[in-house]
């Protein structure tokens, strides 16, 4: 029988939430050697591997297919990869981790409080500034399937943003940004606003299965999924 | 060049080139990515082959000509009007077919004579297909911006609603959501009821100053993004154009325009009777395109091949009037595309209005075409 991996977050919040949520669901995860390894098993069900990858790796893992489990966010899951309900499950919403990936421009724009204004404003961007609306992000493919897909806005550039995002528009590095947040709070200190349509995604902590032949027919895929929907 | 899988009939392309007084250019595969990106938009990211150099400059695979072509006419500022010619390997992510092909075409720049330059595009790329296909049907569309930009104008919309529309023109869902839009204006809500006053009131001055003196103590400096001009004027403009309804009749209008689709040769009478029984004028976009209809018709194209299609457009703000599609007669795979993108060069650098037209040819389906024999 074949190793089932199951990849969690290696640290942090999400990798305690997660420990409390498996437990509850009776499938308690024992470290292989010291507590600071980052290898586990799964006691009761034969063959189950843990692995503690970071959140972004665990995304990248399921992608390929090198993992049969993921926890970890939704966003980083739907940005890690194209055409993503047809390489990976989602098979649970495990209720915590929650951030919204939202458009923020500044707060005194007074001008743009939907994603038609910025449009507009995009539109004309370029006879105006003589270059295109700069959006600082890290989620370049979401936030190409939102602004081309749902609304029709193909003339911007990314600036691509590894951290302190909600800085870039302050800063002069961009002009608005695509983020994460969850209470708001960082947005509002940096005096940006999320537009009224622009929740791009309600993401949260998730139960992800790479969909690989020989899932059908194992039982432990199936108990595993079930286990862990009967404890949320 | 590669030379060993050039498609076999690269030949034939090139004499047809040369004996159309197209000037034969190369650009270099590796191009820097910032001006397709620019161009054409963030949604091209995905379908390139982009890298980084070692000082961090973005490069990409040639994934067309024409960009290049034009920035080497720009660089070399050998003046107009020239003709160029390209055959040459491109690279793209596609979904089908390979990810390196070969396209050839012509791009025209400088011609000012807009009805001959346009029926010149147009004969070229069905000659070359032609030659290339001998005895097979060819069915080519045009669409042409000019002319639906000349019914929205027409019909009296403000110009805010008009630069919407036309921006829009290519992509249906985008133009239907729109015309939803206008159908059923939505006021704005939410807005501060002391900048309402402001804006009722007309003190634009006031308005920019209170913007400005905001921007300053939360440190958003005024000169790197929008003025604080630009978002007050934007501001009323918003209000002045959300309470734009187009009523019942001019909606059906518009609607019935984009649904127009006919021979080309009957499209002239088919939009003067259109813009008599809407009582629109269309003027100058009109005689364009009746002008482009006569110019190929005295370089006795085969007009009863060619479809005019209303809504057909592309939403990139470059092309200004003509496009067109080349198919096998009864298939949809596109063996030559083209269209007038008279604000491309300046969009690139050039400093003056270049007017310009040209089409590529898919010479990996051209192949398949030819292989179907």
């Amino acid at each position: 029988m074949n190793a089932i991996t199951i990849a969690l977050p290696s640290k942090g919040r999400i990798k305690e939430d997660t420990a409390v949520i498996f437990e509850r669901a009776g499938l308690a995860i024992s470290a292989v050697g010291s507590d600071r390894s980052y290898r586990g098993r799964i006691a009761g069900i034969e063959g189950v591997e843990i692995a503690y990858l970071s959140a972004s790796e665990i995304a990248r893992e399921l992608a390929s297919g090198t993992v049969d489990f993921g926890v970890t966010g939704e966003d980083l899951v739907r940005e890690g990869m194209p055409g993503v309900d047809q390489k990976v499950e989602f098979c649970a919403r495990l209720g915590f981790g929650h951030a919204d990936v939202v458009v923020a421009v500044p707060e005194i724009w007074l001008d743009v409080e939907t994603m038609a204004d910025l449009g507009d404003v995009a539109a004309d961007f370029r006879a105006r500034h003589g270059r295109r609306l700069q959006i600082a992000t890290k989620y370049w493919r979401l936030t190409q399937q939102f602004f081309s897909g749902s609304h029709g806005i193909q003339l911007y550039r990314i600036v691509e943003s590894l951290g302190a995002t909600e800085g870039a528009p302050a800063a002069g590095q961009a002009d608005i940004i695509v983020d994460i947040t969850s209470t708001g709070s960082t947005l509002r200190a940096n005096h940006l606003k999320v537009l009224s349509d622009g929740v791009m995604l309600k993401s949260e902590a998730c139960l992800v299965r790479a969909r690989k032949p020989g899932h059908e027919e194992d039982p432990r895929i199936k108990q595993i999924v079930e286990a862990v929907r009967a404890a949320l | 060049m590669p030379l060993i899988d050039m498609p076999e009939f690269s030949a034939d392309l090139l004499a047809e080139f040369a004996a159309r007084r197209a000037e034969r250019v190369n650009t270099p595969v590796i191009q820097p990515a910032e001006p397709f990106l620019d161009m054409a938009g963030e949604d091209l990211r995905r379908r390139i082959f982009l890298t980084e150099s070692e000082t961090g400059a973005n490069l990409c695979l040639r994934p067309e000509f024409t960009i290049p072509v034009c920035l080497r006419h720009i660089e070399t500022a050998t003046g107009t009007p020239r003709r160029y010619s390209y055959l040459g390997e491109v690279f793209r992510q596609r979904r089908e077919g390979a990810h390196e092909f070969y396209q050839a075409g012509i791009e025209d720049l400088g011609d000012k004579d807009i009805a001959s330059a346009d029926a010149r595009a147009i004969g070229d790329a069905m000659g070359v297909l032609k030659t290339v296909l001998p005895g097979r049907s060819l069915a080519l569309t045009l669409g042409d911006q000019a002319v639906f930009e000349a019914v929205v104008k027409a019909l009296g919309l403000p110009f805010g609603w008009q630069r919407r529309l036309i921006h829009a023109f290519g992509d249906m869902a985008h133009l239907e959501a729109l015309l939803d839009r206008l159908a059923k204006p939505q006021p704005v809500a939410g807005l501060d009821p002391e900048i309402a006053a402001l804006i009722a009131s007309g003190n634009e001055a006031e308005l920019v100053a209170r913007i400005d003196s905001t921007m300053q103590e939360t440190g958003y400096s005024t000169n790197a993004s929008r003025s604080p001009t630009e978002i007050a004027r934007r501001l009323k403009e918003k209000l002045e154009l959300a309470e734009t309804r187009l009523d019942g009749t001019a909606l059906l209008l518009l609607r019935e325009f984009l649904t127009l689709q006919l021979p080309l040769a009957e499209a002239p009478t088919a939009l003067a009777g259109f813009a008599d029984a809407a009582d629109l004028k269309l003027g100058p976009a009109i005689a364009m395109f009746d002008a482009r209809l006569a110019a190929l018709a005295n370089a006795g194209a085969d007009l009863s091949a060619m479809t005019y299609r209303a809504a057909f457009g592309r939403p990139l703000d470059y092309y200004t009037g003509l496009v067109f599609e080349v198919t096998e007669t009864g298939s949809t795979a596109v063996l030559a595309g083209g269209g007038r993108f008279d604000r491309l060069l300046t969009l690139l650098g050039a400093t003056e209005l270049i007017p310009a037209v040209g089409f590529s040819l898919w010479l990996d389906r051209l192949e398949a075409a030819r292989a179907k024999r």
